[in-house]
């Protein structure tokens, strides 16, 4: 039982990103209406068939019911009362990052997301979100060369409006879900990655969530479209300061990828999770789709799902073209009253296609972390083969692990494979480490790391080692 | 849809009993189960409709067991025509439960009754007349095996209760035999207590004819130390859905399932499991088979809850699934619910088609495409009929499921 305690403790690790940025910013007033839509769209000077995009999904948003299936207890959210657009003020347009405001650049220090040129080292090119702005794109000019497009999602309406009007909304159209229609109603910013025919993008691409102001909501929407024998790996990661409201966070991420492109996208998910009493924290609703159009092309989802109050996510794959792959790979950490519901849904459509899931969720305190996912073989999926593990970890006998696979097959020239266990760290293997010298907190560690090994295999360089950090930080900490 | 109006309108039932007029009150609010609910989501509806499109039959018809009796010691009760059974021998007794007994049972039970998961029940137990409720206690040792039969006649919707408790330390071996006539519904439900230190070997056949339909719901509560093992077969139903849900009460028990469901044409045959430990040193190891051949749907849904006090808890659920034919379905859930942490739970879940190196080898040795088939559907469906208690062998399952059709 001594033991047991142990555990519990390094698992307490306090949130060192909940410090808030005293800057001015450019808030509307709360509220949720035509109006506010055509305000935001105007804001952003929106051509007309972006606020045709954005009413629609409005009204087809009041028309839907909060989905209440996954059996998540919070209290209802007033859309009335929140903040749908909040930009820190600066100047109309940056020619250069020297004319960021420095409090945001130092913000951005603060959470090691190097945005200032000399710290190019680590080549990775960022698109940091703030709000509901893009703030800065790093490395501009390097991927340009190739050409490669990677900027915010209002610079591309402007100068890439072709390709926003021709895929905007046709892997997660509005009507997909009640939080997909209110961020396409709503959505402010977000990245958009462009890569050519035949081109292995230099370097990872890499989007950086910021939220800053307590009363408002954050809905970015993403969209990477990778084309014919292109490659590239995007990298998400997101933070907030620690306000005792909750705070709505429904984003949009739409993948496509054609002929023999591949697309890897990666998050790190460390938003405030609210504290041990489950005051305040973030809401993370969050739709994220990839359509595999091309024939081989690959979609490949990784996660580290650290924070927010309640996680409610699904990265799927439309797996249409003939031999594409889906992969999702993931580890879910929830702690005192945190909730996460999420998974993934592979969806075969086309001949010999193929997926693999992974999945690994450690509960401890009194959450509730479950595994949802769905895996579908329709009719013309003949030769397609699905692989699914889903493990979960328990710590203390107060958390639940939930395991929720919906399997369906309609194709009999295919094969679907499942399972699942749960266990916990059980005494013996921390004894038998300790007796060999180990102290607890680095057999804790070494345990929670080798469970989560099969995932962090599949994170990129940069982020293996956040990840590690971050799992280390919640872990660690308490003891020595 | 006949009954649920008659349900709506209270017109169903004259002479109605206390217990069935708490169950039309209970289902007049919202008579249908939720659709959308988890556990009616899969259902066809139409083919719900057609089940409950017949009226009420409480009188039985001569009923004709298709397979003579043939061991002196197996006992034989057809439910709704042995109304008196008394038997009272030196190492046992089988008695008829009291009117008494029966009612505060079955209030019990409605008590904790949830209008979607037990509407079958609900259903059940506001159409079962008296004369088509069997309750029996059974106690001592050396008890013979016992065969249950449940049937229902062309043209109308049966409905049929049994209700069984084990005393302690005893052990029984009982085969209930659901048998659907052409054109017609049956309604099942069966309640078993067991008490400590009892066992019961429990198998369920259920086959129809053309457009039978079945529902067909288990509920058993396990008492520490008892151990419960059911092995169910379930096919040639137009629509069939069979519920299992197990409460090991006190922890300490023991359960093992062996499932298998078999559809063809445009059949629906699902079933649905809840597993609940509610003690300790729980034990469950569970496998459903499920084989879609032609247009039809099977469907298998299995949650296993193991809340903080069950520790210790091992459980394990496997759902075994063979898809023959490009317009035919499946669908499998398999779910674990865990809260307590020293435990160790398992699911698994496949979905594919006879192997086809193991076809080829046997081809390669002279064997048929068919005959080789065959040979692999009979291993297939053996693990199940294998686990069958009481004469299996007379009721040439094996050979029903290959050669039928």
């Amino acid at each position: 039982m001594g033991n047991e305690n142990l555990v519990q403790d390094v698992v307490k690790e306090p949130y060192k990103y909940g410090f808030v940025t005293d800057i001015e910013t450019e808030k509307i007033a709360k509220g949720l209406n035509e109006d506010i839509i055509r305000l935001i769209s105007q804001k952003k000077e929106e051509p007309k068939y972006l606020l045709d995009f954005r009413l629609k999904a409005f009204k087809k948003w009041q028309k839907m019911e909060e989905p209440d299936w996954a059996g998540l207890g919070y209290k209802k959210i007033d859309y009335q009362d929140i903040i749908y657009y909040s930009a820190p003020k600066q100047k109309e347009k940056i020619s250069s990052l020297d004319e960021v405001d420095p409090k945001l650049l130092e913000t951005f220090d603060k959470l090691g997301i190097p945005l200032t040129e000399q710290k190019k080292l680590t080549n990775v090119a960022v698109d940091a979100v703030f709000d509901s702005v893009s703030i800065a794109t790093t490395f501009r000019e390097e991927l340009a060369e190739h050409g490669v497009i990677f900027c915010s999602i209002s610079e591309a309406v402007k100068n890439h409006a072709d390709l926003i009007e021709k895929y905007l909304g046709t892997v997660v159209p509005a009507s997909d879900n009640y939080f997909a229609a209110l961020n396409s109603a709503v959505f402010s910013d977000g990245s958009f990655v462009y890569i050519p025919k035949g081109v292995a993008c230099p370097m990872d691409l890499s989007s950086y969530f910021r939220i800053n102001s307590g009363d408002s909501g954050q809905f970015e929407r993403t969209l990477i479209i990778a084309e014919e024998s292109s490659s590239v790996s995007y990298l998400e990661g997101c933070t907030a300061p620690m306000f005792d409201t909750n705070t709505l966070h429904a984003a949009v991420v739409e993948l496509i990828a054609l002929d023999d492109a591949s697309i890897k996208y990666s998050t790190v998910q460390n938003w405030y999770a609210g504290d041990e009493e489950g005051v305040g924290g973030i809401f993370n609703f969050v739709t994220k789709r990839g359509k595999c159009l091309g024939k081989r092309s690959k979609i490949s989802w990784s996660q580290v799902e650290t924070g927010s109050a309640i996680t409610w996510k699904y990265p799927s794959c439309l797996l249409l073209g003939e031999e594409s792959v889906g992969e999702f790979y993931s580890v879910a950490l929830t702690n005192n009253l945190q909730q996460a519901d999420t998974g993934t849904k592979m969806i075969h459509i086309g001949p010999k296609t193929k997926s693999t899931i992974v999945s690994k969720g450690i509960s401890a305190g009194n959450s509730k972390n479950s595994y949802r996912g769905l895996v579908k073989m329709g009719t013309k999926a003949t030769g397609s083969r699905n692989y699914s593990q889903c493990d979960s970890m328990l710590i203390g006998d107060q958390a639940s692990a939930n395991t929720f696979p919906y399997i369906k097959s309609q194709q009999p020239n295919s094969e679907i494979e499942h399972e699942a266990s749960t266990c916990r760290i059980s005494e013996d293997q921390l004894f038998y480490l300790q007796s060999r010298g180990i102290e607890f907190e680095e057999a804790v560690s070494m345990m929670v790391s080798g469970f989560c090994r099969d995932v962090f295999n599949q994170l990129p360089m940069e982020f293996a080692a956040e990840a590690d950090k971050l799992l280390a930080l919640k872990l660690e900490g308490s003891v020595g | 849809m006949e009954i649920i109006e008659k349900i709506k309108t209270n017109k169903s039932i004259d002479n109605q009993t206390e217990i069935q007029k708490i169950c039309l009150d209970k289902l007049q609010s919202s008579p249908l189960p939720n659709p959308r609910s988890e556990q009616w989501r899969l259902s066809n509806k139409s083919k719900l409709s057609n089940f409950l499109d017949y009226s009420v039959n409480e009188n039985n018809s001569k009923f004709d067991i298709p397979y003579p009796k043939n061991s002196q010691t197996t006992l034989r009760l057809i439910i709704g025509e042995n109304c008196q059974i008394k038997l009272i021998e030196k190492n046992y007794s089988i008695q008829q439960l009291s009117e008494d007994e029966l009612q505060k049972y079955i209030k019990e039970q409605i008590s904790c009754f949830n209008q979607n998961e037990n509407w079958s029940d609900l259903l059940n137990l506001s159409l079962s007349c008296k004369n088509n409720i069997l309750g029996l206690k059974i106690n001592g040792s050396k008890i013979p095996p016992i065969e249950i039969f449940s049937y229902s006649s062309s043209n109308s919707l049966n409905a049929k209760t049994l209700i069984i408790f084990l005393e302690k330390n005893c052990n029984v071996e009982l085969l209930q035999v659901n048998l659907g006539e052409d054109t017609s519904s049956l309604s099942q439900s069966t309640f078993f207590c067991l008490e400590e230190n009892s066992s019961l070997n429990h198998g369920v056949v259920s086959y129809g004819v053309n457009k039978s339909n079945l529902l067909n719901s288990l509920n058993v509560i396990q008492k520490k130390n008892s151990e419960y093992n059911l092995g169910s077969l379930h096919f040639k139903f137009n629509y069939a859905r069979f519920e299992i849900r197990i409460k090991q009460s006190e922890g300490n028990a023991k359960t093992n399932i062996k499932g298998m469901q078999i559809t063809k044409k445009d059949e629906q045959i699902s079933t649905y499991t809840k597993i609940d430990f509610d003690g300790p040193n729980g034990f469950l190891d569970q496998i459903n088979k499920s084989l879609a051949d032609d247009k039809s749907h099977a469907i298998f849904e299995g949650s296993i809850i193991v809340p903080k006090i069950a520790q210790k808890t091992d459980a394990s659920q496997l759902s075994r699934n063979l898809l023959l034919s490009n317009r035919a379905q499946i669908d499998t859930k398999p779910q674990l619910e865990i809260i307590a942490d020293d435990v160790k739970c398992k699911h698994g879940a496949t979905i594919s088609q006879l192997n086809e190196e193991e076809l080829f080898y046997m081809r390669t040795r002279g064997i048929t495409l068919t005959e080789a088939s065959k040979l692999q559907l009979s291993s297939y469906f053996q693990e199940i009929i294998s686990f069958i208690p009481v004469s299996k062998d007379r009721w040439d399952l094996l050979d029903k499921l290959l050669n039928e059709n």
